[in-house]
């Protein structure tokens, strides 16, 4: 078996050490802490004696927002500096010239700077699971909020990524990146209020597709459709959501949006990064 | 081994690299001379697969250079001028990272790491971080990072550069070494004279351009009688090559594809004799110089070395 090895080589140095370990442990520690001061205060309510699954349910939520909220923060800052960090450093032409594909760079670069936010989700799993034990949250829905984490990290990580290899200063790949990921987080929100207020004169129950691409939207609907309620989050997801037509649900629509993306982004960052590929135009000049 | 025709590489409007050709023949120690700004570096990285060439030919081994640029990387080692390692790994794991590249594993990894330290005179420091060697022993190591897939030809762009001369005289050993292993080098450096006991061959670039080229002795030759006369036949160039033999001023005759380039002490009058000759001879002399121009001064900054 071949494990990529810019990823093994990252790996051993980023989890060496006490550092990794102290990093998860405090996390883990801010998570728990989080979870039964919300359960706690519920149970505090004099009016409730029993087992209260709405308990349970709260603290959910305010984790899951939580640890989105995070990774929406955090990846861009982990992987836009991915490439051109090696490029200030002078460590990328020492790999560009080995035998090594470009989409193996690319590859073992976006996973090795989101292994640090992967590595703290997945530690996570065991606060979510005992959120679980009171009842009121699923096991299926706590695994398919994971696996919207993870594409959503996959998606940013590879727009990070992708600015990294093409900028040649890690600062402006960070700022592009916090830049796009407010535009399709906040942007595309504020676009669809716009929109709606001066096509529909501000009936905020219509359907706006832009939001598709936005992961607030998506990570709301999950959760909605979670609590099984159809509770309009935002304008633009309204009665004539796609879901009332017997289509995908927006959260499956925006991971079918971001797997495209995150896809094209990579051949796109494999394609620039190498120093000699060759332009569409001589590739056609070549075959004449 | 490696054959370069008539390549070219603009950056913008500046033209860095004007039509340049050379040839290595296996088991060369081919020195890239020139002052600094000549263009040497950007060569190198053509050859390597890290830059695209504007136009011209690159073949390495019959493998065209600039379309299979995948091939090739097996088959070279590079060193650049300037180049940073990762913190945090100690010596031995920096060469596992390229060796696991090459799908070097287990034990064939560890006799090949001990190997090259030992090459490269590292061994006490394996265990030592990256972070923590001298800037001497970085580009120790860089070499021996370069040697791990076994390449047969080493483009090594300027390796003693920022050494002190004890460390110039390892590295010239080290380099010696690998000739004897069977290695093709091609080393830059802008400084004629400490190449010049290492190489078998030799080119002086300046602006972009070959100045000359040809073996050692020719050029140091060139170099220190500062005069140089090129003809430009296009017939019988054997023919040529030898009646200027015949002429004693006329020294270290170097026989290119369609020219000869000679050094020459004389002045105008031996010229003259020169070219009558080959006229009297039928030969077709398209060309007659000496070599002009800012010759001197490119010389004078490759052999005395210009402070960067
Ligand atoms: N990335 C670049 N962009 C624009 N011009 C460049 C670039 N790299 C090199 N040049 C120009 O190309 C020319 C050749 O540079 P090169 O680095 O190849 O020289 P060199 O012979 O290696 O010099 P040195 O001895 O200083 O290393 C110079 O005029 C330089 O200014
Ligand atoms: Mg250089």
């Amino acid at each position: 078996m071949n494990i990529n090895p810019v990823l093994l080589k990252e790996l051993k140095v980023r989890m060496r050490g006490w550092r990794a370990a102290a990093m998860i442990a405090l996390y883990l520690l801010i998570l728990a802490a989080v979870a039964v001061f919300i359960i706690y205060t519920t149970y505090m309510n004099p009016y409730s004696s029993t087992v209260d699954p709405q308990a349970s349910v709260g603290s959910y939520t305010v984790l899951a927002i939580f640890q989105f909220i995070l990774i929406l923060f955090i990846v861009p800052a982990l992987t836009a500096g991915a490439i051109s960090g090696e490029r200030e450093k002078q460590t990328l032409d020492l790999v560009l010239c080995t035998r090594l594909r470009p989409i193996s760079i690319i590859l073992g670069k976006l996973f090795a700077s989101l292994s640090q936010i992967i590595l703290l989700i997945a530690a996570s799993l065991p606060v979510f699971s005992t959120v679980f034990l009171f009842g009121g949250i699923s096991m299926m829905e706590i695994l398919q909020l994971f696996g919207f984490y993870a594409v959503t990290a996959l998606t940013i990580g590879t727009i990070g990524i992708y600015f990294s290899v093409s900028l040649k200063r890690t600062t402006a790949a960070t700022v592009l990146t916090y830049g796009v990921v407010a535009f399709m987080t906040l942007g595309s929100i504020f676009i669809t209020v716009l929109y709606l207020g001066m096509v529909y004169n501000m009936s905020y129950d219509k359907f706006f597709p832009l939001l598709y691409i936005n992961p607030i939207a998506g990570f709301s609907s999950l959760l909605s459709g979670q609590f099984g309620s159809s509770a309009n989050f935002l304008p633009g997801f309204g009665s004539a959501n796609a879901a009332a037509k017997g289509l995908l649900e927006p959260w499956q629509v925006n991971i079918l949006f971001d797997i495209g993306l995150s896809v094209l982004l990579a051949a796109l960052s494999a394609y620039k990064i190498n120093p000699v590929r060759k332009g569409i135009a001589v590739l056609w000049k070549r075959k004449k | 081994m490696l054959t370069i025709k008539n390549l070219c590489k603009k950056y913008g409007r500046n033209l860095a690299v004007n039509n340049l050709s050379l040839e290595v023949r296996p088991g060369e120690i081919y020195g890239f001379v020139g002052p600094n700004g000549a263009g040497k570096t950007t060569t190198m990285k053509i050859i390597c697969g890290l830059l695209s060439a504007t136009s011209g030919d690159i073949t390495l081994d019959g493998v065209d250079v600039i379309r299979d640029y995948k091939k090739i990387k097996e088959k070279l080692g590079y060193m650049p001028d300037f180049f940073g390692v990762y913190d945090d790994l100690k010596v031995h794991e920096y060469l596992e990272f390229y060796a696991s590249i090459y799908h070097i594993k287990g034990s064939r990894r560890s006799k090949l790491i001990d190997d090259l330290l030992e090459l490269v005179d590292l061994t006490g420091k394996k265990e030592a971080y990256v972070d923590s060697l001298s800037r001497g022993m970085k580009q120790r190591l860089c070499l021996a990072r370069s040697l791990v897939h076994n390449p047969g030809l080493l483009v090594l762009d300027e390796p003693a550069s920022g050494m002190d001369p004890r460390a110039r005289v390892e590295m010239k050993e080290i380099l010696r070494n690998l000739k004897s292993m069977g290695k093709t080098i091609i080393i830059s450096s802008h400084i004629l004279p400490e190449l010049a006991e290492l190489c078998t061959s030799i080119g002086i670039i300046d602006k972009g351009r070959m100045v000359v080229s040809g073996s050692v002795s020719d050029i140091l030759q060139q170099v220190y009688s500062k005069q140089v006369i090129r003809v430009k036949v296009l017939d019988k160039l054997e023919e040529a090559a030898l009646i200027m033999r015949e002429f004693p001023f006329v020294d270290k005759l170097n026989v290119g594809e369609n020219t000869l380039q000679a050094g020459f002490e004389g002045g105008e009058a031996e010229m003259s004799r020169v070219l009558a000759a080959l006229v009297n001879r039928q030969i077709p002399v398209a060309s007659f110089s000496q070599l002009e121009g800012n010759l001197e001064d490119i010389f004078m900054k490759v052999t005395k070395g210009e402070e960067e």
